[in-house]
């Protein structure tokens, strides 16, 4: 048997990978653990997971100088520190230590692939929750006409959350806003928990809001992992009231900020979006009274002119008819005249002839009648008389005219006495 | 329903109802003043329910100081 030491076995394998293998390799790997010792060295865990089975894992180091570097200019690229969870694509140098085994060594790493991974992790949410057809809910809420029960997401400590009522306390227009705070981690593992749970409360209290608003201060640190959980991007979507954020980030877009009804830049955007949306609304009472004055003063003014018109048109008319009418009255009152004097006249005439012929009639009938009676008075006259005179009664006359009184004669005058039979003359003796 | 105290939806329906009506309906006089009326009714209802109370300035005053 070829016996030999551990240590030569060892010996053998790191000849043997010194041999065989590149002097580094880039290599795709998701962080599985990171811790940072006093010295400033990175220790990490790396693996590969399939679905939720490990496949491959390995240690890996960062050294404190490389680390320094590495991880300041991660996070600026990327936005966010190196951390669990993420896949990266490390430059790796494979290192083999007599007592510490295998081992990788991390000099570089390859920000935009793990932009690129965030941006691929962040559309397949997008895809799922398109696919359950939540994705455009919250968007489609019209947003509140008056936005003033607000209920905020934010860490109370937060400068942003400060910023944020400080605004609408003081806004100069002294709209009455009136905010409840539910708070909750912004950044963090726990985030994502503290977010669903703040939504939760506010969900319990909905009909006492008008709107939810997200915000945040921007930082330096500016861990966004939670805002492109698919678990927040969902309660979010499906949220009964328009959601805004203020998430603060120049960044591109979170998956939260891509559900939410309205993304404001910063906490101070989302307060001035607010404050401007109660002065819209002020805006069109104020626009709509204006309006109704004035329609109404135009209404009125044309009420006034019309009655103006209307008297001075009636004026017109009336001295036009008055000169109008009195000079078809001095016409009429002529023709009038001249009618009526002919008409008259000529009834006048007519009644005349009328009467005339009437008289005529009259006369003539009367003369008839005259004669009658007075052949019939004779005749009575006649007979009256002839009886009296057979009595032995005389009529004496004087002159042919009767007389009764024997005064009314003189001596010597001569008197008729009619008797019976004859008549003879005297004469008066006394 | 509470006519007295609409909300601000219902006060800016009304409101843009007597617009419509006054420009549509063409009101005598006497209509018009009782919309007119009704119209400065509800923005004084709105405007105060918008902004905060004389109260409530003066408490953030003395907060102040």
């Amino acid at each position: 048997m070829n016996t030999i030491t551990l240590s030569e076995l060892n010996g053998i394998i790191l000849e043997c990978l010194d041999r065989n293998l590149n002097p580094s390799y880039w290599v795709i790997a998701e962080i599985s653990e990171l811790r940072v010792n006093q010295k400033g060295h990175c220790y990490l865990e790396l693996i590969e997971k399939q679905d939720d089975e490990v496949l491959a894992k390995s240690r890996a180091t960062i050294w404190s100088y490389a680390y320094r570097n590495l991880s300041l200019w991660f996070e600026a690229a990327t936005g966010q520190p190196l951390q669990t969870g993420m896949k990266i694509l490390a430059n790796v140098t494979v290192g083999f230590h007599q007592v510490y085994g295998l081992s990788l060594n991390i000099r570089d790493i390859d920000a935009s692939f793990t932009i690129g991974e965030r941006a691929r992790k962040r559309l397949e949410i997008m895809k799922k929750l398109e696919e359950e057809g939540v994705a455009g809910m919250n968007k489609e809420i019209p947003l509140p006409l008056v936005p003033q029960n607000i209920a905020v997401i934010s860490a109370p400590t937060a400068a942003g959350y400060q910023d944020f009522t400080d605004q609408l306390d003081k806004n100069i227009h002294n709209y009455d806003f009136r905010v409840r705070l539910f708070p909750a981690l912004m950044q963090g593992k726990e985030a994502e928990s503290s977010i669903v749970n703040a939504l939760h409360a506010i969900f319990k209290s909905q009909e006492h809001f008008d709107i939810v608003v997200m915000i945040r201060g921007g930082g330096a640190s500016a861990d966004l992992d939670c805002f492109d959980s698919y678990r927040v991007a969902s309660h979010v979507a499906q949220f009964p009231i328009p959601v805004i954020t203020g998430i603060g980030h120049e960044r591109d877009e979170t998956l939260v900020d891509w559900v939410a009804n309205t993304r404001l830049k910063t906490p101070t955007a989302a307060a001035e979006f607010l404050i401007s949306g109660l002065k819209q609304f002020e805006d069109s009472l104020d626009e709509n009274l204006e309006e109704i004055n004035g329609m109404a003063s135009e209404i009125i003014s044309g009420e006034l002119m019309n009655i103006d018109n209307y008297s001075r048109d009636l004026k017109h008319l009336a001295t036009r008819l008055i000169s109008e009418t009195g000079g078809e009255f001095h016409l009429l009152k002529s023709r009038l005249g001249h009618v009526s004097k002919n008409r008259v006249n000529q009834m006048i005439t007519r009644t005349i002839h009328a009467g005339k012929l009437l008289q005529k009639i009259v006369q003539g009938r009367l003369v008839l009648e005259h004669e009658t009676f007075r052949r019939i008075g004779e005749n009575l006259k006649l007979m009256d008389k002839s009886a009296i005179l057979k009595r032995g009664f005389t009529i004496t006359r004087k002159n042919g005219k009767l007389i009764r009184d024997p005064a009314s004669t003189e001596p010597g005058e001569e008197i008729q006495t009619e008797f019976y039979k004859g008549t003879m003359k005297s004469i008066v003796k006394k | 329903m509470d006519k007295k105290k609409p909300t601000y939806k219902q006060a800016l329906t009304e409101l843009e109802s007597i617009v419509a009506k006054i420009e549509n309906e063409n009101p005598d006089v006497d209509e018009l003043t009782g919309l007119v009326n009704r119209a400065v009714e509800l923005v004084k209802y709105c405007k105060s329910k918008l902004k905060k109370t004389e109260e409530q300035l003066n408490k953030s005053l003395e907060e102040l100081e």
